[in-house]
């Protein structure tokens, strides 16, 4: 398991020893020391089947590995960054453009939101321009969250919570996700509150939310 | 009364129980409990065809959004620094762009300000606010709070200016010259005075638009 630090809101050092990998998001790279190579990866360390995954969903943002023995120093477009420790026990659904970078160890895959949802997800990931598979990590080891503006976390368990799918960025542990539209005729006439579509989340676990509903590209 | 609190300087709480308050539309990053949101059909500059009007001229163009029910409502924007404003009877100039929250027994109007607006891109118009509740203002950065006194005038760069409260006189002043007509300015050919007694918020950013000099 690479050794992940938190250098500053925006900057996370790897380091990196052989037989570790670390996959982050192509181009992240700011700086290395010592013996690094960072080789282009088509699968996202999940085999043949993440590989189809990724095709499959058109996934727009790149991959690349990182191994051998340094230290890496990894950032985007100024954006701030928050590691997430995983336990073995508890799953990552992250969104591909919000994932920085994540620990070799973790297994990853690609989820399609209509085994969850049916079609109504399916409408989910076209209405909210969410796109309609989201990365799922497991097993133990850390990954990296980007954000426009920090990420605060907002604990799920008991009531429902609801989030504006342009602030959602993540979430963790046994969480059902369900879209709610509450189209009103003032929306189709460009009326709006602009909030007509939410997450809305029951189970229990953490949900990471960005405060800003900007994309990051 | 709904509770406004900061979590950090970029997220606003706002804890209600079956009342509401206003926000920039669009602005809700997440809540739990049960929440509607519908957007206002009548903001700023008034009620009635009167306000209507004004809100077409002017571009003055907040549309907020009541939120009502029970529960904690998170709103942010953009990522921009948040700021509370008690107001206690008072009145805040405020721009527009600059609002993202407010309580329901904050009233809003319109004011037009001639050429200061429409040479510093914030429309021809301000925003006015009276009453008794709390206002959330979004700075570009943190806000910088400047008293005026009696005697003391200010100067600030309209690109920068956020709001401002008290008994003050606000004109506004040009250094235009032979200068600026050849291209060779300082950038700081416009400028608003503050004169009186109260406090001045800018941002430590320049917005862009209005007339390039």
């Amino acid at each position: 398991m690479a050794q992940l630090e938190q250098l500053n809101g925006k900057m996370i050092g790897a380091q990196i020893t052989p037989g570790e990998q670390v996959f982050a998001r192509k181009g992240a790279m700011l700086s290395y020391t010592g013996d690094v190579q960072f080789v282009p990866s088509t699968t996202g360390g999940a085999g043949m089947g993440g590989f189809v995954g990724r095709m499959v969903a058109g996934e727009s943002v790149p991959l690349m590995v990182a191994q051998g023995n340094g230290n890496v120093l990894f950032g985007h477009g100024g954006f701030q960054t928050k590691i997430v420790q995983l336990d073995g026990v508890n799953n990552l659904t992250v969104e591909a453009d919000k994932l920085l970078l994540y620990d070799g160890s973790l297994q990853a895959g690609t989820q399609f939101l209509a085994q969850n949802g049916g079609m109504r997800a399916v409408v989910q990931g076209q209405m909210t321009g969410q796109g309609l598979f989201t990365t799922v990590l497991s097993g133990v080891g850390n990954a990296v969250l980007l954000s426009h503006g920090p990420i605060f976390e907002i604990p799920i368990g008991g009531g429902e919570v609801a989030v504006d799918p342009q602030a959602y960025v993540a979430h963790k542990g046994n969480v059902d996700v369900k879209l709610d539209a509450s189209v009103s005729w003032r929306d189709a006439v460009g009326k709006g509150s602009g909030e007509a579509f939410q997450l809305k989340m029951t189970g229990s676990g953490t949900v990471y939310v960005q405060a800003s509903e900007r994309k990051i590209s | 009364m709904p509770t406004f609190r900061l979590n950090g300087s970029r997220l606003l709480e706002v804890d209600i129980a079956g009342e509401s308050f206003k926000a920039l539309n669009g602005s809700m990053v997440a809540y739990t409990g049960q929440v509607q949101f519908k957007r206002q059909g009548m903001t700023g500059g008034g009620g009635g065809i009167m306000g209507a009007v004004k809100r077409k001229v002017s571009g003055e163009s907040v549309t907020l959004m009541d939120c009502t029910g029970s529960g904690t409502v998170y709103i942010a924007n953009e990522a921009q620094e948040i700021n509370l404003v008690e107001l206690a009877g008072e009145t805040l100039w405020v721009e527009a762009s600059n609002l993202v929250a407010l309580s329901s027994s904050v009233k809003t109007d319109v004011k037009f300000n001639g050429l200061r607006g429409m040479s510093t891109g914030q429309g021809l118009a301000t925003t006015v606010a009276t009453g008794n509740g709390t206002l959330a203002i979004t700075t570009d950065g943190p806000a910088i709070i400047l008293e005026v006194a009696p005697g003391q005038p200010l100067c600030v760069d309209p690109q920068a200016y956020v709001c401002h409260k008290g008994q003050l006189q606000q004109d506004f002043i040009t250094d235009v010259n032979w200068r600026t007509a050849i291209g060779q300015n300082s950038g700081e050919s416009f400028q608003l005075r503050f004169q009186g007694q109260g406090i001045v918020y800018i941002q430590p950013a320049e917005r862009q638009g209005g007339v390039d000099l």
